[in-house]
């Protein structure tokens, strides 16, 4: 169970990202997070793994309170959390089974991880959780030589070398094509459904959310304007949710 | 557009009188009154400036001077007065909205400057021409270095002589004949008689010379005829008949009839034979082979006996150079790729305190890094003495603090998603710069350790002139001795050494941005598995092992220094601040940068037409046209392959002492260095535009004004200002070799250890060099 309780999020620079954030997760959902462009999904959704420090709100998870633990303590909770970004973010001139790998370090000492040496286990792990996103035969290039779609499966893989609890995705899908989209929301469907990992991810299209999510909530202005099924989600809520212009679109 | 009209009429309103007089009092004023901060205060900051320089450079280097009823004054005034009147009449158009002519505010700064620059580096260029006779002996020696000789046969015959006659005349000629048969047709002779020698039995068609042999046989002259040497040639059979006059050289010894002296007659042809081989001078430049006994593990393999000799390579000059170059570059990587994440600042921003380490690392990378790596070497001399190993020290330091630099902006410039990713995995900081950080660095890091190789080699040739090891002392010695062949050999063999290092290094970053993008399904090797990695690895421990002797690596020297090393240290630290040093460093540093003002005019000048004809779209691609293209790119790395300083001692020879052999010394290489840039800026030019205004019927001559010199211009002139900084830099140190300016000024007081005075040019040469970076990279940031 994750409950996040008042967060708030205040930059340096004054924007205040998140106001009085409140919401509860039970485990094995599929929450997606929906919301304009600024509203602030990708700071919630670092909040939680403390990417970025909240300003002021707890944020609890199998009863712990994440917002109080120290650095160290952190790398102990954030390698249960598998985190997916827009971008990937895989480190482009390695080796994708080293993008792999990268997910074990929580687990390693420094001193070992620094001479690159990695256990026979998780170099077998990591081969694993490649050949599950059918990627087994792209071990050993680069990362720079895949395409989007494949870059997001590492990026996936990666995060499931963590042997994650809780999956945070940031609009996994938002640099991809549509067809390319369903195909990994599949694979994070599979993890929720096969795993029972909880799953937050925020989605920009709406009939992605209907698709996959088993609960939504909205961000407008760093507030949550609602929360439910994603079929509750009607021309109303829409319009609150998306501003009086906004028009529904749908992909495939 | 809006705004500038806004802009406008709120000048409108503010009097242009006001405005005018306000900048007639103090220039500037008007314009800060108008709103132009940044006008306002260039005008200032110039009208200062001008002020001083023309002050300052009028009781110095009597720049400008004339006499006007008994008084001295420069005639320099005038053109600040010009200015000034200009900073008025600009405050007055500018309070009506409008603008004043580039003319006057670019035109009259820049005429003075130059102005001031010629008089403070005192050219005179009368002297390249009425003094090329003398200098024909260095060219002569640059197209015949002494790096290879052939063994010598002589061949000759003498015949006897009495000088004069006696009264009555000698019936027979003195004994003495010797060598080959030869005669002369007379007994007895007196200066200015015509004799007339014949021989046999030499070898078929070859020219000698005759020699007069002294009385005694210890002195003799060559036979000259209007002043050149009386050649004898033999014919098929090898025979000769010559005719000369008897030299007065014959009759120094007096020319009395009573006491004649025998004196003799050679007639002498030598002769190259056999193959080339190296001279002792390409011994000394480049090795030699020498016997040693055989050592002793090799007699009990039972390989060699005890008795015999094994051949050893013993290493010349340069390749002590080369040993240094790498050493060097070794050590900065190692030692500047830790530091460097001192000096980024998007690492050092995660770490408690870091920002203000990040300045601190900044801040002495550039500090060390604006002091000459020969600087370095003068002040390391105090610490571990002359040698090898000192010079190892400053190339060291001065590459530390250059690379990490820029490693560290390298650094800054990665891409934040992968560590945010590794972060978001649990991994520590340093597993962060382990596996989201280096892997992004790596190629670059590779690409400027090579480039600092390239110019760790080239600072490595010119080392030796103050560590006395390497070629650069071996250069200071051949020139000391006016050994003009060996200078010529040393340099080919630079040249050399540079050239293929130069490619080396190009060729390697070339790879490194193509990257290798290999697919493989396998897992790879590791590298220390593979046939290529056992290679180079066996190859880089027996370069470094070479290096390590040949850079005379030792360790112990850094903890014995001198004993005078810490009060030497802490003299340099007290920086000596009094007016009268500071004077005379304001002065010499006025020539440094005049200095190099100059050079790099007239070597980006010079070097205009010839970027066109390295340029490989305009002389590279027709068949007819290549070989241009080919040789002006040589003769161009050729000339920027060789220092500066190296330069100097031919400009010191051919015009004298001072800043302008310097200045000329800096011209050669910023031509060589520029006309690279430029022909680059040549063949960057878009074709595109050219042929989008061919294609509205402009002609050839409209299609160069307005599609190519816009596309070249401000390149150029971002090279010039670019390359004006760095001729400061290597002006600092031209005064070594007599090239004027601060660096003897530096070497003077070290020489007379006054080293708070030392210490005060250290900190100016700092601060000015600071300052160049600093202003070139802004105006060069301007123009792009
Ligand atoms: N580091 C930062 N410093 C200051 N303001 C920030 C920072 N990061 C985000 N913001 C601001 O916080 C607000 C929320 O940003 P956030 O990135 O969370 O929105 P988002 O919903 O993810 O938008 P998008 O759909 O475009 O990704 C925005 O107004 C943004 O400008
Ligand atoms: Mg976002």
């Amino acid at each position: 169970m994750l409950r996040v309780e008042h967060l708030t999020k205040v930059f340096p620079n004054g924007t205040v990202a998140l106001k009085d954030v409140t919401f509860q997760v039970p485990d094995g959902e599929f929450l997606a997070v929906i919301g304009l462009s600024g509203s602030g999904k990708s700071t919630l959704l670092r909040c939680i793994n403390r990417l970025i420090e909240p300003t002021s709100g707890r944020i609890i998870w199998n009863d712990v309170d994440i917002t109080a633990l120290s650095q160290t303590e952190m790398r102990n909770v954030r390698r249960q959390i598998g985190f997916i970004f827009q971008q990937f973010n895989l480190v482009k001139r390695s080796t994708v089974i080293t993008n792999v790998l990268t997910g074990r370090l929580g687990y390693v000492g420094t001193a070992q991880s620094l001479a690159h040496y990695f256990s026979k286990q998780d170099t077998e792990r990591a081969l694993n959780n490649l050949e599950r996103l059918g990627l087994k035969e792209k071990a050993y290039v680069r990362a720079d030589s895949l395409s989007g779609g494949q870059q997001q499966r590492v990026a996936i893989a990666r995060a499931l070398m963590q042997e994650p609890k809780m999956i945070l995705a940031d609009e996994p899908v938002a640099s991809l094509d549509p067809v390319l989209s369903h195909s990994i929301l599949k694979y994070l469907e599979l993890l929720n459904k096969e795993d029972q990992l909880t799953v937050l991810c925020s989605l920009h299209f709406l009939d992605l959310v209907h698709r996959y999510a088993t609960h939504a909530i909205a961000l407008k202005d760093g507030q949550v304007v609602f929360q439910g099924l994603p079929q509750e989600i009607d021309d109303a809520q829409f319009k609150a949710i998306y501003g009086q212009d906004a028009q529904r679109v749908s992909i495939i | 557009m809006a705004q500038s009209a806004n802009s406008s009429t709120t000048h409108l309103t503010k009097s242009p009188t006001l405005a005018a007089l306000l900048s007639l009092v103090i220039p500037g004023a008007g314009q800060l009154y108008l709103g132009a901060r940044n006008v306002a205060l260039a005008i200032f900051v110039a009208s200062v400036a001008f002020i001083f320089l023309i002050g300052f450079t009028l009781d110095n280097f009597r720049a400008g001077k004339i006499e006007i009823g008994g008084v001295e004054t420069s005639w320099l005034w005038l053109l600040l007065v010009a200015f000034w009147l200009w900073n008025v009449w600009d405050a007055h158009q500018r309070a009506r909205g409008k603008t004043t002519t580039r003319l006057f505010s670019l035109g009259i700064p820049i005429l003075l400057i130059y102005i001031i620059a010629w008089q403070v580096t005192d050219p005179n260029f009368a002297r390249l021409v009425t003094r090329f006779s003398d200098v024909q002996i260095i060219f002569n020696a640059l197209i015949h270095p002494d790096l290879l000789t052939r063994d010598t046969e002589t061949q000759a015959g003498a015949t006897t002589i009495w000088v004069p006659c006696s009264e009555p005349p000698q019936t027979a000629a003195p004994e003495g004949n010797s060598g080959l048969p030869v005669g002369v047709n007379k007994i007895c002779g007196t200066v200015g008689d015509t004799l007339v020698m014949a021989g046999q039995g030499f070898h078929p068609n070859t020219t000698g010379n005759v020699y007069w042999l002294e009385y005694n046989g210890t002195n003799e002259v060559q036979i000259r005829a209007a002043g050149q040497p009386v050649l004898i040639t033999t014919d098929a059979d090898g025979k000769f008949t010559v005719s000369f006059e008897i030299p007065a050289f014959a009759g120094r010894e007096g020319l009395d009839p009573t006491a004649p002296i025998a004196q003799g007659i050679q007639a002498r042809f030598t002769q190259e034979v056999g193959p080339l081989k190296p001279s002792e001078n390409f011994q000394v430049l480049v090795g030699s082979i020498a016997q040693d006994p055989a050592p002793g593990w090799m007699v009990s393999l039972g390989l060699r006996s005890p008795t015999d000799t094994v051949p050893r390579f013993v290493p010349g000059g340069i390749f002590v150079t080369i040993g240094l170059g790498l050493m060097a570059t070794l050590i900065s990587i190692i030692v500047a790729a830790p530091l460097s994440f001192f000096g980024a600042r998007n690492v050092m921003a995660r770490v408690r305190g870091g920002v203000i380490i990040y300045y601190i690392a900044r801040g002495v990378f550039n500090i060390v890094r604006s002091i000459d790596t020969l600087i370095w070497a003068i002040i390391l001399v105090t610490w571990t003495g002359l040698g090898a190993f000192t010079g190892l020290l400053a190339l060291s330091i001065h590459s530390i603090a250059s690379i990490a630099k820029l490693y560290s902006e390298e650094v800054e410039h990665t891409d934040p998603g992968p560590v945010e990713a590794v972060t978001a995995t649990g991994g520590n900081l340093l597993q962060n710069i382990r596996f989201a950080v280096i892997p992004q660095i790596i190629p670059s890091f590779l690409a400027y350790s090579l480039l600092r190789w390239d110019i760790n080699m080239r600072s490595a040739t010119v080392v030796g002139f103050v560590s006395a090891a390497g070629i650069g002392f071996y250069i200071v010695e051949s020139i000391r001795k006016g050994g003009y062949r060996e200078y010529a050999a040393a340099l080919w063999c630079i040249a050399i050494v540079v050239l293929i290092v130069d490619y080396l290094s190009a060729y390697w970053r070339e790879q490194i941005v193509k990257n290798e993008n290999k697919i493989s399904t396998e897992p790879p090797k590791p590298f220390y598995k593979t046939r290529r990695g056992i290679f180079y690895t066996i190859l880089f421990a027996l370069v470094f092992v070479a290096s390590w002797n040949l850079a005379q690596v030792d360790l112990g020297k850094l903890f014995e220094p001198a004993p005078t090393f810490v009060s030497v240290l802490s003299d340099f630290a007290t920086v000596d601040l009094s007016i009268p040093v500071w004077e005379q460093i304001t002065r010499q540093l006025l020539i440094t940068i005049f200095q190099a003002l100059l050079a790099t005019t007239l070597g980006a000048l010079v070097a205009l037409p010839f970027a066109f004809l390295a340029a490989k779209n305009i002389t590279g691609r027709s068949a007819r046209t290549r070989w241009v293209y080919y040789g002006t790119r040589f003769i161009l790395s050729f000339l920027r392959s060789i220092e500066a300083i190296l330069y100097v001692s031919i400009f010191v020879f051919w015009v004298g002492i001072g800043a302008f052999a310097g200045m000329l010394a800096l011209s050669i290489t910023t031509f060589g260095l520029i006309g690279k840039l430029f022909s680059e800026a040549v063949e960057n030019i878009e074709e595109g535009s050219v042929e989008a205004l061919t294609a509205t019927g402009a002609n050839r001559l409209q299609s160069i004004a307005f599609a190519i010199v816009p596309q070249i211009v401000p390149p150029f002139i971002s090279y010039a200002i670019y390359q004006w900084d760095i001729n400061i830099r290597l002006a600092t140190i031209i005064g070594l070799a007599g090239g004027g300016g601060i660096g003897q000024l530096f070497a003077n007081y070290v020489g007379q250890l006054q080293y708070h005075k030392a210490g005060a040019v250290i900190l100016s040469i700092v601060v000015i060099v600071t300052l160049m970076d600093l202003a070139s990279a802004k105006i060069r940031e301007r123009l792009v």
